[in-house]
């Protein structure tokens, strides 16, 4: 470069604050920019009820594992799942119980039944039995009324709260029939709710192997409970190296391994990835054609901007928070009208947490930062010189 | 009508040409070109549609880059500017003025004005005040704010012709800045660009078919084929250079 009389122009180092710019740009197209604004609430509200009606969902599908209080779940090597297990032996409770780190340990087992309705129906019902004096295994959550000693002696069973009207409005002491066998209904728990095609009840382990004819030296599953300040992982390697046999799983893991479990053998996941997926294409394809035919109708301004000084990069800063804008708001006014869909409807088990708040806000900002680069492509090439055409 | 030599060159064209497409496909259609304009003067390019004189003002304001030739601005050749270069000189050391006003429709003059400096990185409140004065330079400062829409096609370019300034840039490009304004607006106008030529010594650079603006001129050159003949309206063809 010659540098004759007068030194090099200086290039302003940082990018200049455009957001004034940018967001008053938006106001000279009210209707497309409301129209933008719709398409991403939508986005963002689709999104997160597909995502929510998917936790929530997973959260009943694992409730029996999340409900219980134990700690970590000792299971046969050929588990997939809960609802794909097989058993283990009852002596090896002993070992397990003798382990550093473990407070207790306690057999569950978990059969097969078949329930008569009221009105005569037959249905599978999954009967679990679970040991006095702790009683492990049982949902933390009782009804009012209801203790772990309601299972105290036999021919007793707890009913889920949730199938009392399935059973004719059931109160203590009313009678169920399991298999021929007559059971009196002790209690009520609460908060579980699974996802199945299973009726769920507890019984006492002595009347659950009866009901459903499981062996009496063996068991479903060891549950085990931890020492006050025990580490889980800790205690879960121990007792594998103990007991090399069997499978240790903490909560979190057999919870896990359940929502794998469903998620591939149903299409239940897809069916909802695929809802959360398109509701963030339609956000970004709106958004990317409301930008990019903006970016057409604008493009006088854009090339007189570039023609008085704009760099590429401050076009880009423009474009970016022109789309960002629409997904901050569009982003707040469709959660807005989630959350209030979730507080009128709280039967449809939407669940919020906190990854789906973020994840939300991610796949918005992805979606609309990638929505937005026709537009920037298309403004980048835009050649400065048209703005000399009359 | 000669140019003062005495006066510094503000912006300076070496032999610059244009050649669009390429091969068989390849139309020439400003032909290499030398051009001087210094500060204090005013230059009128005229000429036919379809002549070169949009290319050749275009080549000027750094918004088209020749296939020969150099622009010098200041002194300084941009043959060889990067991309940020040439907007930071087309911001710092230009003003435009185009025939449609070219305004933000959403913004108020004041912030029409500031734009240049808005991009330069200027904070708000020295911006403000020096589109304030840019404006109050062109009788606008009491339309301040006011959205264009709001105002006559006269005063959008005086809003524009503030947005020109507003950098004290020291060459102003105007494209057709009377051609969608009346008589009386349009002298108006040419009056204000002569005052700021003349008081303000920057060079200004009008493209136009407009014969009222020969008022002002302090120098012509007619544009015909791409050729470019310099002198006053009686001058001989000068050869351009090759």
């Amino acid at each position: 470069m010659n540098a004759t009389s007068t030194p090099a122009p200086a290039v302003t180092p940082a990018s200049p604050r455009l957001f004034g710019l940018a967001s008053s740009m938006l106001f000279d197209a009210p209707f497309k920019s409301l129209g933008t604004l719709v398409g991403v609430t939508i986005s963002v509200f689709l999104m997160a009820q597909q995502y929510s009606l998917l936790n929530g969902i997973l959260g009943r599908v694992t409730s029996f594992v999340n409900s219980s209080g134990v700690d970590i779940w000792i299971v046969s090597p050929a588990t997939e799942s809960t609802d794909a297990t097989d058993t283990v032996p009852v002596s090896r409770i002993g070992a397990a119980a003798g382990t550093r780190g473990v407070a207790w340990a306690a057999p569950v087992v978990q059969g097969i039944g078949t329930v008569t309705r009221p009105d005569g129906v037959r249905e599978n019902v999954k009967v679990l039995g679970v040991e006095a004096p702790r009683y492990a295994g049982l949902p933390r959550s009782l009804a009012p009324g209801t203790t772990p000693d309601s299972l105290r002696g036999s021919g007793r069973l707890l009913l889920n709260w949730n199938d009392r009207k399935t059973f004719a409005s059931a109160e203590p002491g009313d009678r169920i029939e399991i298999d021929g066998q007559a059971s009196v209904v002790a209690g009520f728990f609460q908060g579980m709710d699974p996802h199945s095609p299973f009726y769920y009840v507890y019984t006492n382990i002595d009347d659950a192997r009866s009901l459903t004819r499981f062996p009496q030296d063996r068991a479903t599953y060891i549950a085990i409970g931890l020492e006050a300040g025990a580490s889980a992982r800790e205690v879960q390697a121990r007792l594998a190296a103990r007991i090399p046999d069997v499978l240790v799983k903490t909560r979190d893991e057999l919870r896990d391994m359940e929502e794998r479990y469903f998620l591939v053998r149903t299409p239940v996941g897809v069916l909802f990835g695929m809802g959360t997926l398109v509701a963030a294409i339609i956000g970004a394809a709106i958004v990317a054609v409301t930008l990019y035919s903006t970016a057409i109708d604008r493009a006088r301004d854009y090339g007189t901007l570039k023609a008085i000084g704009a760099r590429q990069r401050d076009i880009l800063q423009l474009l970016l928070i022109q789309a960002w804008i629409f997904c901050g708001a569009g982003y707040v006014l469709g959660m807005c009208g989630f959350l209030l869909v979730r507080f009128h409807f709280p039967e449809l088990s939407m669940v919020v947490p906190p990854k789906l708040v973020f994840g939300v806000a991610a796949a918005a900002l992805a979606s609309c930062t990638v929505a937005s680069l026709a537009a920037v492509l298309r403004v980048i090439r835009l050649d400065p010189a048209i703005v000399f055409r009359a | 009508m000669t140019p003062d030599t005495a006066l510094p060159v503000a912006i300076e064209a070496r032999g610059v040409g244009k050649v669009f497409g390429e091969g068989e496909l390849a139309s020439r259609v400003l032909h290499p070109t030398d051009l001087q304009v210094r500060r204090g003067e005013v230059l009128v390019i005229m000429g036919p549609s379809g002549s070169g004189k949009t290319t050749l003002l275009s080549i000027l304001g750094l918004v088209l880059t020749p296939t020969e030739g150099e622009v010098l601005v200041g002194g300084w050749s941009a043959a060889t500017a990067s991309a940020d270069q040439l907007a930071a000189l087309r911001r710092d050391r230009m003003g435009f003025v185009f025939q449609q006003f070219n305004l933000l429709p959403s913004l108020s003059a004041l912030d029409n004005a500031a734009v240049p400096l808005l991009l330069a990185g200027v904070p708000k409140a020295e911006r403000t005040a020096r589109a304030l004065r840019a404006l109050e330079l062109v009788d606008m400062g009491d339309k301040r704010a006011a959205r264009p829409r709001l105002l006559s096609g006269g005063q959008q370019q005086r809003v524009a012709i503030a947005r020109a300034l507003v950098n004290d840039a020291p060459v102003l490009l105007c494209d057709e800045p009377t051609a969608s304004l009346d008589g009386t607006t349009g002298a108006a106008i040419l009056a204000t660009l002569r005052r700021l030529a003349h008081d303000g010594n920057r060079a200004i650079v009008i493209v136009t078919h407009d014969e009222r603006v020969l008022s002002i001129a302090d120098r012509l050159v007619r544009v015909v084929d791409g050729n470019v003949h310099a002198g006053n309206e009686q001058s001989a063809v000068v050869e351009a250079a090759s």
